[in-house]
């Protein structure tokens, strides 16, 4: 804490640049189900599952921060110690007042970093807010006959060449084009994304075109998370030059261009996270958990 | 050449001039003597008769270099001249534009990024040898928008796969106070209010470099911090004669833009002194204000160090779990400054000290962004008829849509009824 000059600071801000080369980690937090509200059942049934398995609805309703990442992550996390208890061993240790693999305390605020070497495990999970997919419906469009027989349609062919549509649920926005091709953004999820494209493909459909649902794949997906504390980008760019780029005359935030997963992060002095680049969920995951050894590293811990 | 003599070897006359490297040879054509030798070397008397000619001036260049890089290379001359940089910069920046040119994407772009690639080239070279040249400055002399300049800058960043220094801000603050006009009196700048360029620069120096430790210069444009941290500096020289002059009549005096964000980095600014000030006994007395603290920048900058130990608690810090602060139990976000008096109402306590945050992480969130509900969507629901037939157009619809199209088209062949 002592900072007797103005180049101090910076001496400290020489994080390794391992952590961005690292092969990730999964998500992979033990705490996730204490960090969600799961308060010691006074009274306790003899038949232990069916309590179990109220607490794991009561969880996912009370907080509604549970991913399915983070779902499947608590599974893998049982399935990994199948032995030593039943089957939700992380469900049974507030109930028995014991845990015999991480000692902890019974607080379910206080994040707790389990024996892992190597990259932070945090529980901090990137929110998706954008998905970008394509699909091939298969047949060539009339663009002008979709324009005039769709409700939800625009054509400008002097502005842009496709077909802008909207729907309501999931909102979403697509671009058809007429080779055929589809583009579907706005989705906040893989599910929700193929979902929409689904209904495109049914509104053209019904149109008349004989129109299949080929090749659906997404393209892009964006994320954001927020690390919580300030970040010295400057520092940032100092230790990082060969992967960070910031030039505050241009924009506030630095562009982080990760290799390995390849993604791009906008790194902001508030701690703000935007992740994109990704084509599947498990990058972002992979790149925020980089990203956040990195940046833990220029924590000072009072 | 004929007429010339003959070759005392073997006595053709068949002598021909031809340089061996720089030096003149006459050289018999039969059997390959030297005849007579020029000078190899020149006597200083010579040198200075000779006159060199660069090759941009030769026409060497012309037969050789597209006329568009011709002229890109003599923008990059000028605009090096014009802002008056060492004769080397000039050549790294004309090496920077015929490597740009080789790439295709550069040579077949519009005319207007080839104008702003000679702004790149130039600021690129500066910031490498560390001149303190602003994008602003470039994007002036150009005429050119700033959002094409980046564009430009980025791309030929990467396409060259060059490391460019951050901007310094020490040089910067030199070259850009030095270029306030306040140093000597004129008709415009009353004797008041010059001052003396030392010691204005380097209490800016001090103040900027307390801007940067209080999180108030990263992500943000450099320059306005830099103008606000200059016009504190000179009020607190002199606050007596000088506290009624604002900043945007200051910034006219000095014959230098004011930038848009400078007065609310003035505030900021203004606000960090204030809690310094807190700290410091015989200022705490005094209730000081944002007027009445430039008074007294001079101590605080002087203690500038221990103040602001004293004066924040470190925001990036992890928070103990057991450390026991007045309703603090989440993660460095709240201001606590009225909050210190929770649990003891009664006694009067010195505010504990404020967090050292960026200012956009002090400010209370300007919307909630709520979690979004868990989404149970599997994307092989059903989809139901009805929902995509609210999407399409019933056949009346239809018809009186394209009577409608049918009408405006009718009326725009008709341009100007008569």
């Amino acid at each position: 804490m002592d900072r007797n000059d103005s180049l101090s600071p910076f001496d400290r801000y020489l994080a390794s640049p391992q952590g961005a080369m690292s092969p990730g980690i999964p998500v992979f937090s033990p705490m996730m189900h204490y960090g969600t509200g799961l308060t010691p059942q006074p009274v306790q049934s003899t038949d232990g599952l069916s309590t179990l398995e109220e607490e794991q609805q009561q969880a996912k309703v009370a907080t509604g921060q549970l991913s399915t990442m983070s779902q499947q992550a608590t599974q893998e996390a049982s399935d990994q110690t199948p032995p030593l208890f039943n089957s939700h061993p992380l469900m049974t240790a507030p109930l028995l007042g014991t845990t015999p693999l991480y000692p902890s305390p019974m607080t379910p605020i206080t994040p707790m970093t389990p024996p892992m070497p190597a990259s932070e495990i945090t529980e901090l999970v990137p929110q998706l807010h954008n998905i970008v997919c394509m699909v091939n419906l298969g047949c060539k469009l009339d663009l002008k006959r979709i324009a005039l027989l769709a409700r939800n349609a625009e054509y400008n062919p002097k502005r842009f060449v496709a077909v802008i549509m909207r729907i309501r649920e999931p909102r979403t926005t697509a671009l058809f084009f007429s080779s055929g091709k589809m583009v579907c953004t706005g989705g906040k999820s893989e599910e929700q994304s193929r979902l929409a494209a689904r209904k495109y493909a049914r509104i053209i459909q019904k149109l008349g075109f004989p129109a299949k649902f080929l090749d659906f794949k997404i393209q892009n997906m964006v994320g954001s998370c927020d690390v919580k504390f300030p970040i010295r980008l400057e520092a940032l760019l100092l230790s990082h030059r060969q992967f960070a780029s910031y030039e505050p005359e241009l924009f506030p935030g630095l562009v982080y261009r990760m290799i390995k997963p390849r993604i791009v992060l906008l790194i902001f002095v508030s701690g703000k996270v935007v992740l994109t680049g990704a084509k599947v969920r498990r990058e972002i995951n992979e790149a925020f958990n980089n990203i956040y050894s990195i940046l833990k590293g220029f924590r000072k811990i009072s | 050449m004929p007429g010339r003599g003959s070759c005392p070897d073997c006595g053709s006359a068949e002598l021909v001039e031809d340089s061996h490297y720089s030096q003149n040879q006459l050289v018999c054509s039969d059997c390959g003597c030297v005849v007579t030798e020029g000078v190899l070397t020149t006597t200083f008397s010579d040198e200075g008769n000779l006159r060199e000619v660069t090759y941009s001036r030769s026409t060497g260049e012309n037969e050789q270099v597209s006329r568009s890089e011709q002229r890109g290379l003599r923008r990059v001359r000028d605009l090096c001249r014009v802002l008056q940089l060492p004769p080397t910069f000039e050549d790294t920046a004309i090496a920077y534009y015929q490597q740009a040119y080789q790439h295709a994407g550069i040579r077949t772009a519009r005319l207007q990024k080839k104008e702003v690639l000679v702004g790149c080239c130039v600021l690129i070279t500066c910031r490498q040898r560390n001149w303190p040249l602003t994008m602003g400055t470039i994007c002036t002399l150009l005429y050119a928008d700033l959002d094409v300049f980046s564009g430009t800058y980025m791309q030929i960043v990467k396409l060259l796969g060059l490391d460019v220094p951050s901007l310094c801000l020490v040089d910067l603050v030199k070259t850009y106070c030095s270029s306030f006009k306040l140093f000597e009196a004129s008709p415009s700048v009353p004797a008041k209010y010059v001052e003396d360029k030392e010691k204005m620069l380097s209490r800016t120096l001090q103040l900027v470099e307390l801007a940067d430790e209080t999180w108030l210069v990263t992500g943000r444009h450099p320059l306005p911090v830099i103008t606000a941290a200059t016009f504190l500096a000179w009020q607190s020289l002199r606050p007596s004669d000088r506290l009624t002059c604002s900043l945007a009549r200051f910034c006219k005096l000095a014959n230098v833009d004011l930038p848009y964000p400078a007065s609310s980095r003035l505030q900021e600014l203004l606000a960090v002194l204030l809690r310094m000030a807190e700290q410091l006994a015989w200022l705490q007395v005094l209730k000081l204000d944002k007027r009445s603290v430039v008074k007294h920048i001079g101590d605080l900058l002087q203690h500038r160090h221990m103040l602001v130990r004293k004066a924040f608690r470190d925001g990036t810090a992890e928070m103990d779990p057991g450390e026991e602060l007045q309703g603090q139990g989440q993660g460095p976000e709240e201001e606590d400054v009225g909050s210190s008096s929770l649990e003891l109402p009664a006694v009067k306590r010195p505010a504990s000290p404020a967090l050292l945050l960026p200012p956009c992480m002090l400010k209370p969130p300007k919307r909630v962004c709520s979690t979004p509900p868990v989404s149970t969507v599997t994307g092989d629901e059903d989809i139901s008829d009805s929902e995509i037939e609210q999407y399409l157009r019933t056949p009346q619809e239809v018809r009186d849509f394209q009577k409608a199209q049918a009408a405006r088209q009718a009326a725009q062949s008709v341009p100007n009824p008569p």
